[in-house]
């Protein structure tokens, strides 16, 4: 009894539960099915159906006394098992579940069957179930329940003849039969369906609908607004598809560039230059923010400004416009701390992008080495993008198309090419011996001129060009040997991609004893304003000592201090070093436009419009368009970039600047590319990382940091300019701040971290981690080669393998029916031969006893195109024992040949 | 819209097109519109004329292949039965469609199906063979006359070089499958119709 009363609780319980919760989302449900697909929750709504057949039958049909307690019963069940899927509990409970269910029906099955036989048994059921029956009355819902009971008949009536629908194919009934079956059904489905989805499931789940395509929309959106955020996309690939990946390969250089460049920006603007000019004392109040009184005439001259001094000099782009103040402002903001800590920062900022960036693209190279076998078949077959409507578009692929064509043929045409070995070793050793003898005589050079200018810079009133004429034989260097270079390297005939990488190198020597001679004159420089610095300090005491005492006649009235613009100061040598680069970046710049515009464009329009009248074709012949100079650019940044790192410490500006002119040059050298110069003769594709620009570019990062390095750790800074003036060298802002802010304990923690004790096993320890990492990624790729050898030889072993056997099977039946039968028998022989072993070879030669056998089968089954399109003349016999082979070889002809049979109209 | 379509098309066609192809009741009636606003003289056919008039076809270097691809041996028009068919090719492949009836007759949109619609747009005489001239004659479609001729031959024998394992001098269906065993065809060959 009391097993019974717990039953009859359920029942209730379930009976008003359903009728709130149940039938609106059984009518969402509904609703959802035929137009969301891919819905996990649809598709085990007809599997519900599947685990209780025999219920269901009886529900519908049966009218025999207490069946509605029994349709209760089973819906309970169906609604128990739905709530249960859709919490999605674990599996095994509603497996379990569903053989419950299954056993349940099984056994009303055998009890109507036997009812007659058995009344006895039968009553006791119904006695049972009485006093439920009656408990359902008295629960008071009567009218609703009803209503309810029948959606959910409909529900289960329509969620049959939708799996009736969907498995109408595989029955085995008459066309006629199927088709008015079908009618039936369908005609229920939609009459009932809509029935269903009335009311407010309906409305919540066309909402949603609604909000899922907004939502698909909106994301497509933002992908196509994230794509126009890419800066200059466009005109890169305008670029690529006209003058093929390595040139494209400079303007995406060019603008990581630019973007590297803009975070360091913003570092010094936002953390050095601006506090400084907000919060800093004002220009003119103290003597390293006035311009001196000597020099105030000319201060504001163009040619003056030009050469950045006059009030350029005296401003917040260079260091020693810097207070040595240790707060300044109300914020407290420790400026000298700040200055060297980005001074740091951008160092620190550069490493690490550079060396994420290689990481990055050396991933990308590894995990693309597998569609190396067949290169030329995915450019023949998917080359065209089949959604281009734009002509505009579709010109940049047809010729981004041809492009990508021409530098295959290159690697083809490289990969086949026969030579003469000793004479391209002789010419190659010939070519670096010429180049070695250029790299010589221009470091030579430029060891001559820097003399020279030292003797220059002892003597007064220097012309012009006696004073820039470091600078200008430099320019002139880096205009003339690169085309020399390219020229020697002409003779060694190596493949374009690695004729880059030379070049590359040999530039990059060039460029690096430019550097390198520039910044030992430059060292001397600072030296010799070193060794003055101590009799101007001298003499600056002096003058405050004598101009604070010599007062006799006034004792009472305190004297006003001195102008600033009249104390004697320091030469400065920060600021000095910090103009220097200044002085070069723009020269650079310069000199580079200057060529664009020379080099390029004029030499353009003289052979475009001179051409009519000259007495030889001027664009076949000699002075022809220019060829975009990639190892020269690339280089060209490359070094700039090397200038700023070196520079932006003594000349937090130098960063704006060279922001504006990667800015420019991008908008200047697209244009110049576009417009007068033509493509490469031989385009050949860039490599697919351009980790050698990004190992330049770190070997160049590691360069500039060395002499900033020295000054920071070994020069004293100036008594009387710049933020770490009056200290003793420039880091011991560091141990200032941590002993006056930090609590000791931290200093002392400091401390013992610098301790060499602590360091240099630390270092020894990263040292062994490196060399075990790099071992183990060495062998790592050791292995991957291996394998992708592995997998190119038994690519091969295959291949041949084949082509021996069609050879042997064509020999063996002249057909040419025969030999279109071969896909499907290989097609076979590929499956079942689909473990790629070595075993392999073997299993195809016991293939190779049923080759005939299949292949007359086969052959009997290709049918000749003519007829492919006359459905109606194709034997049923045929058709049918095609069986597996075809539908495999020939799918889509089964398809439509099946398709076809139907009458059209 | 949908009112218009089905009373254009007989109830058991729109039955049959939806069996055949997999396409939604909406999206055979959003079809049906494309095609009727494709076909301007009204004639409930479409002519080639008609296939030039979609941007996207008409700049296509292989825009004609693909036309002819909608047009059976010999005729000059499509009407929609046939419109339709084509198009389910590029229906794309959902899940359900996946587990479901592997013993039904494939459906049009299945990878082999979508290879081998690819398959024909090379395979210019029907043959069943992508040979060394179709393939240089595909390949004068798409660069026009910027490549020498000799590059081009240069190019076809190394695709045939890498596709061909039976070293008859021409792809077959199946090497062509094998060529874009790895690749997601699936993905690539779909179109997302609208409902």
């Amino acid at each position: 009894m009391s097993l019974q009363s717990k039953g009859l609780e359920d029942e209730a319980r379930g009976g008003r539960g359903r009728a709130r919760s149940s039938c609106p989302r059984t009518g969402d449900r509904f609703g959802q099915r035929p137009s969301r697909k891919p819905d996990p929750k649809a598709k085990a709504a007809p599997g519900r159906c599947r685990a209780w057949p025999g219920g269901k039958e009886r529900t519908v049909g049966s009218s025999r006394p207490g069946s509605p307690q029994r349709k209760q019963l089973e819906r309970r069940r169906g609604h128990e098992e739905l709530r249960g899927r859709e919490r999605s509990s674990a599996g095994r409970i509603r497996d379990s579940r569903r053989k419950r269910d299954g056993r349940a029906s099984l056994k009303e099955q055998s009890s109507s069957a036997e009812k007659k036989g058995l009344p006895r048994k039968e009553e006791a059921w119904e006695q049972l179930r009485k006093p439920r029956s009656l408990s359902l009355a008295s629960s008071g819902s009567g009218g609703e329940s009803l209503s309810e009971e029948e959606l959910a008949q409909i529900l289960e009536q329509v969620e049959e003849k939708k799996k009736l629908i969907a498995t109408m194919r595989n029955k085995p009934w008459p066309m006629a039969k199927k088709l008015t079956e079908l009618r039936e059904a369908q005609e229920f489905v939609e009459k009932y369906e809509g029935a269903l989805g009335k009311g407010k499931g309906k409305r919540l789940y066309a909402y949603r609908m609604l909000m899922a395509k907004k939502w698909v929309k909106f994301k497509r959106d933002f992908d196509n607004f994230k794509m126009q955020c890419i800066p200059w996309e466009m005109k890169i690939k305008d670029i690529e598809s006209h003058f093929g990946s390595s040139v494209a390969s400079y303007f995406i250089f060019l603008r990581w560039m630019y973007g590297v460049n803009l975070v360091l920006f913003g570092l010094i603007f936002g953390l050095v230059i601006i506090p400084e000019v907000l919060m800093g004392v004002p220009y003119g109040s103290i003597p390293r923010k006035t311009v001196p009184r000597a020099e105030q005439e000319k201060a504001m001259d163009f040619s003056v400004l030009w050469d950045f001094e006059g009030y350029i000099k005296y401003s917040a782009l260079f260091y020693g416009y810097y207070n040595n103040q240790r707060t300044i402002g109300w914020l407290r903001y420790r400026l000298p701390m700040a200055y060297f800590m980005v001074g740091v920062s951008v160092f620190g900022y550069s490493l690490m992008i550079v060396i994420r960036s290689m990481a990055s693209n050396s991933q990308g190279s590894t995990s693309e080495g597998e569609s190396d076998n067949f290169t030329f078949s995915f450019k023949m077959f998917t080359s065209w993008d089949y959604l281009i409507g734009n002509s505009e578009t579709a010109d940049n692929k047809y010729a981004s198309i041809t492009t990508s064509f021409k530098e295959s043929i290159v690697d083809e045409q490289e990969s086949n090419k026969e030579e003469n070995v000793h004479l391209t070793r002789f010419l190659r050793v010939l070519a670096n011996f010429l180049i070695i003898c250029c790299l010589c005589g221009s470091g030579y050079l430029i060891y001559f001129v820097v003399k020279r200018s030292q003797e220059f810079s002892k003597m007064q009133n220097v012309s012009w060009y006696e004073r820039n004429e470091v600078e200008i034989v430099m320019s002139l260097l880096g205009m003339f040997c690169p085309p020399l270079f390219e020229t020697i390297a002409a003779l060694e005939n190596y493949h374009p991609r690695i004729g880059l990488k030379w070049q590359l190198g040999r530039i990059f020597a060039l460029f690096l004893g430019n550097l390198y001679t520039f910044l030992l004159a430059l060292m001397d420089d600072v030296h010799l304003k070193l060794s003055k610095e101590e009799t101007i300090k001298n003499i600056t005491h002096w003058t405050l000592f004598n101009y604070y005492n010599s007062s006799g006649w006034n004792e009472s009235v305190p004297r006003p201090p001195l102008h600033p613009a009249d104390v004697p100061r320091g030469s400065c040598w920060e600021t000095a070093v910090g103009i220097e680069f200044m002085r070069l970046t723009v020269s650079d710049m310069l000199v580079t436009y200057i060529t664009i515009l020379v080099g390029d464009f004029l030499r353009a329009c003289f052979v475009r419009f001179m051409n009519h009248c000259w007495c030889w074709d001027l664009e076949a012949g000699f002075p022809s368009y220019a060829e975009f100079d990639i190892s020269g650019n690339v280089l060209g940044l490359i070094f700039n970039q090397g200038m700023i790192w070196m520079g932006s410490f003594y000349a937090p500006g130098l960063v704006g600047i060279n922001v504006l002119r990667l800015l420019t040059s991008m908008y200047f050298q697209c244009w110049a590319v576009m417009s007068s110069n033509v493509p490469h003769e031989r385009v050949f594709k860039a490599s697919r990382s351009n980790n050698f620009y990004m190992g330049l570019l770190l070997l160049v990062l590691f360069l500039s940091l060395l002499p900033v390095a020295y000054t920071i750790m070994s020069l004293p800074p100036s008594f009387d300019c710049g933020p770490f003036s009056g200290k003793n060298r420039m880091y011991d802002v560091l141990h200032e701040t941590i002993e006056n802010d930090f609590p000791t304990f931290l200093g002392k923690i400091f401390a013992f971290l610098a301790n060499p004790g602590l360091i240099i096993p630390a270092i020894l320890l990263m040292f062994l981690a490196i060399y075990y990492l790099n071992s183990v990624s060495k062998s790592l790729s050791r292995a991957n080669a291996q394998l992708r050898k592995k997998i190119q030889a038994l690519r091969e072993v295959e291949k041949s393998h084949k082509s021996l056997k069609s050879k042997a099977m064509a020999r063996d039946s002249g057909d040419t029916l025969e030999s279109g039968s071969k896909n499907a028998t290989q097609l076979q022989l590929n499956k079942e031969g689909a473990t790629p072993h070595s075993a392999s070879q073997s299993q195809s030669l016991d293939k190779k006893a049923q080759d005939p056998g299949t292949a007359s089968s086969a052959a009997s089954r290709t049918v000749p195109p003519a007829s492919r399109s006359l459905p109606g003349s194709r034997p049923t016999g045929v058709r049918k024992d095609s069986g597996q082979a075809r539908s495999q070889a020939h799918p889509w002809r089964s398809g439509s040949g099946k398709s076809a049979q139907r009458p059209h109209h | 819209m949908g009112s218009q379509a089905s009373t254009l098309l007989r109830h058991e066609e729109l039955e049959e097109i939806k069996k055949e192809t997999g396409f939604s009741h909406s999206q055979i009636a959003r079809l049906y519109k494309r095609f009727t606003s494709l076909d301007i003289n009204g004639i409930g056919a479409l002519s080639r004329e008609d296939f030039l008039r979609i941007p996207e076809l008409a700049i296509n270097p292989l825009g004609d292949r693909i036309i002819s691809a909608f047009f059976s041996e010999g005729e000059d028009e499509v009407n929609f039965r046939v419109f339709i068919r084509i198009l389910a090719h590029f229906r794309p492949i959902s899940d359900k469609e996946n587990s479901k009836d592997a013993k039904g007759p494939e459906p049009l949109n299945s990878r082999s199906n979508k290879l081998r619609f690819a398959f024909q747009l090379y395979d210019l005489d029907k043959d069943d063979k992508i040979s060394r001239s179709e393939l240089i004659q595909v390949l004068r479609m798409m660069v026009g006359v910027n490549i020498s001729e000799e590059q081009l031959g240069v190019m076809a024998d190394r695709t045939i070089q890498e596709a061909d394992e039976d070293g008859d001098g021409a792809i077959s269906f199946t090497e062509f499958v094998k060529v874009f065993e790895k690749t997601g065809v699936e993905q690539k060959m779909s179109i997302q119709f609208l409902d």
